[in-house]
């Protein structure tokens, strides 16, 4: 179950990973992307507004102000010139002066690149033409209204525009009054075609769609990028505000630029430059839709986005590539690891419930190896005051003490079989019966010969003919009290004799009994001795003594043993218990029990 | 032959036996649960290398505690010593000993006592050997 829910969560894991790397490199994306299209929108618009169109329009006006400036120039010396002057007020009558005059007119038609030039005379109302006479101005003719207007108006030299009927044509024609300006001679000029320039309009359309004007003072059209546009009113191509704005336009601010920025009727938004031209009283519009100059910007940005797209894309890819490189590996590294917990916790409560089974028999035998030893009913019984600590290394062990009180006698005895743990306390097992026997068959006055008979009726009792594989015996010590004395006998285990006057100790005979090599004639000295009152004695085996411990590892030691009976002067049973008990603990602090543990304590 | 190399653990001693370099090195402690078994290999080396007939023998020995069933175990080991010493062979054993551990000293003495050939006790610190 565990197993199945950490892999899901791995893989929710990964698609998380995955997928807030894509968000947050789509929104850095996202924003530098805007970012740079509103900085690069505004700054276009801005150079388009204070560069671009200022520039066409200039260049346009320019132009054109340029060939008017021409025009007029070339006007006013025509009208300046003194052999026209002389021809006209003269009448017009000397036909080589005529002649004459009408070559120059047609020289400068030619020459200076003029459709045509012209002669209006104020006296005769002829109308001369670099062809020849074309007609006579008449004041009903409404066409020839701007002979009459330019008469009256006794300005040098003026512009209009004509339709002129006879050669089905709009020209710009610049008029320049001949002679005195209140009584002038005449007027005389020349003619702009207006398709030669509106040629040049085209060229300075804005793209596809923006549109070039060039309009009079009333808005009417009279050139256009556009051809249909030409004759139209200016009111009704552009909203009725804005073309007042553009018409309103005072000769003060003649050369100077006007941006306007409108929506027009179908919602785009459109920027608006118009110009007075210098030499006349006209207006330059120049006009573009605000999509057609930032429409590159459009272009960048779908390009933008669609890479953009492809990038995510493509990192998508290589984060999935990459997570699932490592993280199969490692997911397969978690489910082995998962499964050898599993087996191991398997094991593990396969080991516990052994080891509480091998624990509950071993408690059982405890229980088993206590039947062989003196109880403290049987202890109090035989003595005045006693003792006992004994502390199997594991539970059950190879030390055991063993009591008989027989009419006036105590027996007591302390051994120490080869071993401790289970292998110990079955000898122990083996060991105290025989004790048993030997003592109530009548070995009960010596300790010495109980040893000697122990130590062959265990011989006989454990021994295989010269295997090494269990050669086993035990060391003892027995006590055998009687009134006021004690005998005692030790196989490698002594007794300490506590007096007034200081520690006694009483080795034992320094042979093991019941080994292989045990002789089966060794003897065992009995020592005799006289019970003084108070007088209390110690036995023990050498787990307490040899117990490691301290700061240097050492064994705790006889000497340190003999202190210990020493300091324990004043302490009851109990409290001397207690005292050697903790005298070890302090000693071995985290040493570990090595051996079995046996330390009586007794006064007769 | 070979060598016999066990490293020291808690309870059973490094045991270093080299033929070629004539080395029989015992160091630590031994009171391990089932002493036979851990010497079974000892004991083997020992015999094999005896058998060899090497004229001289020199033995270090370092043991600061030997519990009952060990303490057979090496007694076995010092009869064998002790015979081969009976044959001829030159054996000299040396036992160093921590002297303020009265345990170790008085081990090495009981081993000591029931030996001829050359054993000596020598002071040694507590330091690597």
């Amino acid at each position: 179950m565990n197993k199945i829910k950490r892999s899901g969560l791995y893989d929710k894991g990964t698609m998380w990973v995955i997928l807030l790397a894509c968000l947050s490199i789509a929104i850095s994306m996202l924003l530098t992307g805007s970012l740079s299209y509103n900085i690069t929108k505004k700054a276009v618009i801005e150079k388009l507004k204070t560069k671009d169109l200022f520039f066409i329009v200039q260049s346009a006006a320019g132009r054109i102000d340029g060939r008017m400036a021409r025009a007029k120039e070339t006007s006013l010396i025509m009208a300046r010139d003194p052999f026209l002057n002389e021809w006209v007020s003269k009448g017009e009558s000397d036909l080589e002066t005529k002649k004459l005059a009408l070559e120059k007119l047609n020289r400068i038609a030619t020459e200076y690149d003029y459709s045509n030039t012209f002669l209006a005379s104020v006296n005769s109302h002829t109308y001369w033409t670099e062809g020849d006479v074309v007609g006579k101005l008449s004041e009903t003719n409404p066409q020839d209204q701007w002979f009459f207007e330019t008469i009256q108006s006794r300005t040098p030299i003026s512009v209009n525009i004509d339709y002129n009927k006879e050669r089905d044509n709009t020209f710009v024609f610049v008029n320049a009054l001949m002679g005195d300006l209140e009584k002038p001679l005449g007027v005389t000029g020349v003619g702009l075609d207006l398709n030669d320039i509106s040629k040049e309009f085209t060229s300075y359309k804005f793209g596809e769609i923006g549109t070039v004007w060039l309009v009079d003072r009333f808005g009417k059209i009279h050139l256009a990028a556009n051809l249909e546009d030409r004759g139209r009113q200016l009111r009704d191509l552009l909203p009725s505000d804005i073309c007042a704005m553009v018409l309103s336009s005072d000769t003060q601010s003649v050369d100077q630029q006007q941006i306007i920025e409108y929506t027009s009727s179908d919602g785009e938004l459109i920027d608006l430059v118009h110009q007075t031209l210098q030499s006349t009283d006209w207006q330059l519009v120049l006009q573009v839709p605000r999509k057609e100059t930032i429409g590159f910007l459009t272009s960048i940005m779908t390009n933008t986005i669609i890479t953009a797209l492809l990038a995510l894309l493509l990192i998508t890819f290589v984060f999935y590539l990459v997570s699932t490189r490592i993280a199969n590996p490692l997911k397969r590294a978690i489910r082995l690891s998962e499964e050898l917990e599993r087996k191991v916790n398997e094991r593990t409560q396969e080991l516990k419930e052994q080891n509480i089974k091998i624990m509950d028999s071993i408690d059982y035998a405890k229980k088993l190896q206590e039947t062989i030893i003196a109880s403290d009913q049987e202890m109090l019984d035989a003595f005045k005051n006693s003792f006992v600590l004994w502390q199997p290394k594991d539970i059950v062990g190879g030390d055991f003490y063993w009591l008989r009180k027989m009419n006036n006698k105590v027996i007591l005895a302390v051994a120490d079989c080869t071993g401790h743990g289970v292998p110990g306390a079955l000898m122990t097992m083996a060991v105290a019966p025989i004790l048993n026997h030997i003592v109530q068959e009548g070995y009960h006055s010596s300790p010495g010969e109980i040893i000697k008979e122990l130590n062959l009726r265990i011989k006989s009792a454990m021994q295989k003919e010269g295997t090494r594989i269990t050669d086993d015996g035990l060391d003892i010590g027995i006590c055998l009290i009687e009134g006021d004395t004690l005998k005692f006998a030790g196989a490698k285990i002594d007794l300490y004799q506590k007096k007034q006057e200081g520690v006694l100790r009483i080795q034992g005979d320094r042979h093991s009994i019941g080994y292989l090599k045990s002789d089966p004639n060794q003897t065992f000295k009995n020592t005799i001795l006289e019970i003084t009152k108070d007088d209390y004695f110690y036995i023990t085996t050498d787990g307490f003594i040899d117990q490691n411990g301290g700061p240097k590892n050492h064994s705790f030691g006889r000497k340190r043993f003999i202190s210990l009976i020493e300091e324990s002067s004043n302490l009851n049973s109990q409290e001397q218990r207690n005292f050697f008990n903790q005298s070890l603990i302090n000693f071995c602090q985290e040493e570990p029990q090595r051996d079995d543990i046996t330390v009586l304590g007794f006064q007769v | 032959m070979d060598n016999l190399f066990l490293e020291a653990t808690k309870a059973t001693p490094l045991i270093n036996f080299d033929a070629d370099k004539r080395i029989i090195f015992i160091k630590g402690q031994s009171y391990p649960e089932n002493a036979f078994k851990f010497y079974d290999p000892v004991f083997n080396w020992i015999d094999t290398y005896l058998a060899a007939n090497p004229s001289e023998i020199r033995i270090d020995v370092r043991l600061s505690y030997v519990n009952t069933s060990s303490s057979k175990c090496i007694m076995m080991l010092l009869e064998n010593f002790e015979k081969a010493f009976e044959r001829g062979v030159n054996i000299q054993l040396k036992w160093y000993c921590d002297m303020e551990n009265e345990s170790e000293v008085e081990c090495a003495e009981e081993f000591k006592e029931d030996v001829t050939f050359p054993f000596e006790i020598i002071p040694e610190l507590e330091k690597d050997h």
